[in-house]
């Protein structure tokens, strides 16, 4: 026998006897406040900035995070528009810009697929996350209920990189970004 | 991992002894995460979140074969490779061989627990592999080749000097230079590992059945680089890590970051699939490694089953007034506190393990804080009954351990008992002295019944 049937052959065993219990329904979403007002205190309260912007906006906000650097990484969702700044490898760019799948209002989350570019998300030390209004969810559970299909991987990303590993000390940008900026976009894109 | 669990109460003497700055640091750090962890909790409906979490997790357990075999099946369908480890020396066959395959010089681990279990850092070592543990805290105690001491903080027991003083002689830093100092001396070494690393070694929290979807949650980033950046990763998964839906995350992901640090989700969560498709960025070979090594023991036993809920958030240690006298060092194996008092003796037997359930004042804080309402104190009982059954602990032994427990949550009790344990009286000397002591004060908390009352009315 290899391990597998071993060892589903003693969980069939150790199970024999015990009573199956039943799996609960997921709970309804009761969420009355509304979403964006909770998604930018929450991003405050997580260390991040968020920005509710329209295009001029964000060409505004992009124009502001650029001033002084040589270029950015950009994720494949970024639209020409943003592209402010000339396309550097993620290795060396400082500043990494992405589009998010969708955002969580409740814990201040922005969600980001493989598909956009998983470098870009982590190794510039400033990252602006882009995502549309109508992609922002009230909370996880009504997010996850609704994904449709699952690229090979999702970062979840709730604020700067931190530890306080060092004496209990609080650090930002321990290796992922230490600042992460969001910037709401409204209207159509 | 060795165990050295047998020697707990004279390791935990030690300790004290020898390092007095630990307590210190160790107190500071638990009392900060449960403050956070209350805080968290009071937020939400959480007794409505435990209960609902608890559910989740026994439909699994009571499941389990049909959910194991459900996410191989999925996990295969995206492309990971899965395979089946009884314990470290299946887990290193496989290891070997991927390392073999792939010509794996460099790896970047990601902290996980089961891989402590494993051993998989020794094993790696002695291929000739480069290891870099990459969580900040994880990565100091590697400098200094020590253990984990708690399962979310592994250095919460080091204080800043003790860092600092590390890093001077490590990487020649000042001997006042600050925590942000430090971490850029960390992220710069590491920053070079993931970049040229061809292995990612990670854990697991979740791994979804119906999806076969791996979450893993941290707040540096540096298990996102790792699942990322080489072109393979080997996750290592405890077969109870597993949740029935994508959409239990929901519940989990939320319910264990507020437990473990307080926080409404973790700063990154990764859910990973499977390998990188065709011109993306990401690991090109993905595989999971389901791991027993006890579980399958542990979920036989009809009291004791139930801890294999645990979700790893370390709330319970950080409750427990014990486990706050000396950090995770003295338990002797990976798992320490409250949990480890309960999960070690089923996982490796009560023979090499005995002395870990009397490591507890039986106060109920650990059951207060647990997000998947494991019966802590009721299952220290049960242990220690088996303990008293099987002749592993002699009355005179137990006495002392009781003796100790009750001593290590009183500050000035500890002071005293420190200082007389110089003078090296045995503990069970002190015996009367405590007696004493307690009769008259509250805010000390010693269980409320007799143990044998107590353990009539659990049994009933
Ligand atoms: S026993 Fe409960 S509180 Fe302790 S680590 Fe496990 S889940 Fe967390």
């Amino acid at each position: 026998m290899d391990a597998k049937s071993r060892i589903l052959s003693r969980i069939r065993h150790a199970l024999k006897e015990r009573p199956k219990a039943l799996l609960p329904e997921h709970p309804h979403p009761a969420f009355s406040q509304d979403p964006l007002e909770l998604f930018l205190k929450r991003l405050a309260e997580n260390g991040a900035e968020g920005h509710l912007v329209d295009k001029e906006g964000a060409r505004k906000l992009l124009a502001d995070l650029a001033q002084g650097l040589s270029g950015a990484a950009y994720g494949k969702g970024v639209p020409d528009a943003l592209r402010l700044l000339p396309e550097l490898p993620p290795e060396e760019a400082p500043l990494g810009v992405s589009r998010a799948l969708f955002a969580v209002a409740e814990t201040g989350t922005v969600a980001l697929s493989s598909e956009d570019g998983r470098k870009a998300q982590l190794l510039p030390p400033v990252h602006l996350v882009l995502v549309e209004e109508e992609r922002l969810y009230p909370s996880l559970l009504e997010a996850f209920l609704d994904l449709k299909s699952l690229p090979s991987a999702i970062g979840l990303h709730s604020g700067p990189s931190k530890s306080a590993d060092i004496g209990q000390v609080m650090v930002k940008g321990v290796h992922g970004p230490g600042r992460l900026v969001v910037a709401v976009l409204q209207g159509t894109w | 991992m060795q165990v050295k669990a047998k020697l707990y109460p004279k390791e935990a003497a030690r300790l004290l002894r020898e390092h007095p700055g630990v307590r210190e640091a160790v107190t500071g750090a638990t009392l900060h995460f449960e403050e956070g962890r209350k805080r968290a909790y009071q937020e939400i409906d959480a007794e409505a979140w435990r209960e609902r979490a608890r559910r989740v997790k026994d439909h699994l357990l009571t499941h389990l074969d049909h959910y194991l075999e459900l996410a191989e099946k999925r996990l295969q369908e995206k492309g990971v490779r899965v395979h089946w480890a009884e314990g470290p020396e299946e887990a290193h066959r496989i290891l070997r061989e991927i390392v073999a395959r792939h010509g794996v010089k460099r790896v970047v681990k990601a902290k996980s627990m089961l891989t402590e279990e494993l051993g998989v850092n020794p094993l790696l070592e002695s291929l000739g592999v480069e290891v870099y543990e990459t969580d900040l805290g994880e990565y100091l105690i590697q400098l200094l080749g020590e253990p984990p001491s708690h399962i979310v903080g592994p250095a919460i027991h080091l204080a800043l000097p003790d860092i600092q003083r590390l890093f001077h002689q490590r990487f020649g830093t000042p001997v006042d230079a600050s925590p942000e100092a430090l971490a850029a001396v960390a992220r710069k070494v590491l920053r070079e590992a993931f970049l040229t690393a061809d292995l990612g070694i990670s854990g697991a929290n979740f791994l979804v059945a119906e999806t076969g979807t791996l979450a893993l949650m941290e707040n540096e980033g540096n298990i996102r680089l790792s699942t990322s950046l080489p072109r393979v990763h080997v996750a290592f998964v405890g077969i109870e890590k597993l949740l029935p839906r994508f959409a239990d995350l929901a519940l989990f992901l939320p319910l264990t970051a507020r437990a473990a640090t307080g926080q409404r989700l973790s700063t990154y969560v990764s859910l990973i699939q499977g390998p990188a498709k065709e011109g993306e960025e990401g690991p090109k070979e993905v595989h999971v490694v389901l791991v027993d090594h006890g579980r399958t023991t542990l979920l036989h036993d009809s009291e004791a089953w139930e801890v294999l809920r645990c979700l790893r958030c370390g709330a319970c240690l950080n409750a427990c007034p014990v486990y706050r006298q000396t950090g995770g060092h003295p338990y002797g194996y990976v798992y320490s506190g409250p949990i480890g008092a309960v999960l070690d003796p089923g996982l490796l037997g009560l023979e090499d393990t005995y002395p870990l359930p009397y490591a507890s004042t039986l106060c109920g804080a650990c059951y207060e804080a647990c997000p998947v309402k494991i019966p802590i104190p009721k299952l220290l009982l049960t242990w220690r009954q088996r303990a008293v059954e099987r002749g592993l602990a002699p009355t005179w032994e137990k006495g002392a351990m009781q003796a100790f427990s009750k001593v290590m949550q009183s500050p000035s009790l500890y002071r005293l008992f420190s200082k007389a344990l110089r003078g090296l009286p045995l503990p069970q000397d002190l015996l009367p002295l405590l007696k004493a002591w307690t009769e008259g004060r509250g805010p000390l908390r010693p269980s409320p019944k007799p143990f044998h009352e107590l353990w009539q009315e659990l049994k009933e």
